[in-house]
């Protein structure tokens, strides 16, 4: 199934010079896992060297922020999106 | 007055080229001038939006700079450009830590080349703080890590801009013999080529991390090496201005003529950030306010210089003598080119550039204001046209 993708422009050197794109996978998990496969340079500002999410990225699955997913195995459907983003607080 | 810009050689003719490499916290800049340095061009931002702690005109690969960039939320890399800052991509396997080692790479804070007789060799200084080496021209890097395996780790404690190991010397002659200095924990010495490390911090006066461990917890802001002696070399330190003449088995108070005094807990021993060396051995800093302000004294952007042969500082340049500049100038934000006579150049807090080519005297402004400004590197290119 189809996944949208959304990165932040100054990432786009990792993809290509995509910040839009698809990805084909069945589930959430799997949509993570070819995603770094896909473009390996974007893991290293996502995650440190301990595999730990950075402090100041999310990752949204339509619109709901991953971290607060019990489980990653979530079935994707037509029209999902997955968007990287840097947490902001305050101005 | 001042080199030429062409001259001919056996070979043809010899164009130089002089390029300033600005990293800001918000991309880098590059100026470009002829030997002369009075006119220059400004190209962009390049690595729009990352922090540029580190920048390297490698002059072994043409128009090769490789940076050290992070970003608040992405993390670092350390991005290339093999035409002069047209094109840029990010190293796959750049400076990291191994997951076992428990650390993480923040900031890259220094890319130096290796010794003359290795010329595929770089370093990297990191933070949190670390060693890595590229054999290959920055194209893979591992970590010496003798040096975070050194007993002291444990105590090494982190100074207000991270712990940061922000400074490499090579010695001259001998690959093998190595220095760095890491805030706030101290300088160390290799003598077989980052095998095995130790503390070379006597005559500093410890500042209060509070750990544990006295062979460290000395907060080293920047070292220089005599470019004639390779024992000597010079330290602005938190708590003073420092030489040692015995490849830095210990250090002594190098003072007189500079703003402070060690003896007056009012004024403090003079504090500030940046010091460099001229090929001619012309030492150059600026003297802050204190520790706990860390702007010009009174306002006043003054350079200082204690030239070959004496043992006085003078203030040798009031940079903007009718206007207040309240800034500062961070430790890898000064430095000196190679030409004669030398040109210094230094960019501040408030994102201004300034430069010299007459001993630190009479300044001149480039055009722009900028982010704030992290590193100031010269890069020197000599381009040889056929006859």
């Amino acid at each position: 199934m189809p996944l949208e993708v959304r990165i932040p422009p100054m990432l786009r050197d990792c993809t290509s010079g995509q910040t839009r794109f698809s990805i084909t996978a069945n589930t959430l998990e799997e949509a993570l896992r070819r995603l770094f496969e896909s473009y390996p340079l974007l893991r290293v500002h996502m995650y440190d060297e301990t595999q730990r999410l950075r402090q100041h990225v999310l990752i949204f699955f339509n619109g709901e922020s991953v971290a607060w997913l019990d489980r990653l195995d979530v079935p994707v459907r037509s029209g999902d999106q997955l968007t990287i983003l840097q947490a902001v607080s305050g101005g | 007055m001042g080199c030429p810009s062409k001259g001919a050689t056996g070979g043809g003719i010899v164009t130089t080229r002089v390029r300033l490499l600005v990293g800001t916290t918000k991309g880098l800049f590059s100026f470009e001038s002829d030997a002369q340095r009075r006119d220059w061009t400004t190209s962009g931002p390049h690595l729009g939006g990352w922090e540029v702690y580190s920048a390297l005109g490698d002059g072994h690969q043409g128009d090769r700079i490789l940076t050290g960039t992070s970003h608040m939320a992405f993390g670092p890399s350390v991005r290339v450009s093999e035409n002069g800052g047209g094109n840029w991509s990010q190293i796959p396997e750049g400076p990291s830590y191994s997951a076992e080692s428990g650390f993480t790479l923040n900031r890259v804070w220094q890319i130096v080349p290796g010794h003359p007789s290795e010329p595929d060799t770089l370093f990297a200084g990191v933070e949190e703080a670390g060693l890595f080496v590229s054999r290959d021209r920055g194209a893979t890097w591992a970590e010496l890590d003798a040096l975070t395996k050194h007993p002291t780790r444990a105590g090494w404690f982190p100074g207000a801009g991270g712990m940061c190991l922000h400074t490499i010397l090579i010695h001259p002659d001998n690959p093998q013999r190595m220095w760095v200095g890491i805030s706030a924990v101290g300088v160390f010495r290799t003598d077989d080529g980052g095998e095995t490390w130790r503390t070379c911090n006597e005559g500093l006066a410890r500042v209060p991390v509070g750990t544990p461990h006295p062979e460290v917890g000395y907060c080293v802001h920047k070292m220089v090496l005599n470019p004639d002696d390779p024992n000597t070399l010079y330290m602005q330190y938190h708590q003073g201005v420092f030489q040692s003449n015995d490849g830095a088995e210990s250090w002594f108070p190098i003072e007189n003529g500079l703003p402070g005094d060690r003896i007056s807990a009012e004024l403090g021993a003079p504090f500030g950030f940046p010091i460099a060396v001229s090929r001619s051995g012309d030492l150059f800093l600026f003297p802050l306010e204190s520790s706990e302000q860390r702007t010009m004294r009174d306002g006043r952007l003054i350079v200082y210089g204690m030239r070959r042969g004496s043992d006085r500082w003078e203030p040798v340049g009031d940079v903007v003598p009718d206007e207040p500049r309240h800034v500062s100038v961070l430790r890898d934000a000064l430095t000196i080119d190679s030409l004669e006579p030398y040109g210094v150049y230094f960019g501040t807090t408030s994102g201004e550039v300034f430069y010299s080519v007459d001993g630190g005297v009479a300044w001149d402004r480039m055009p722009g204001q900028f982010g704030r400004i992290l590193c100031v590197k010269t890069w020197i290119q000599e381009d040889q046209d056929a006859a």
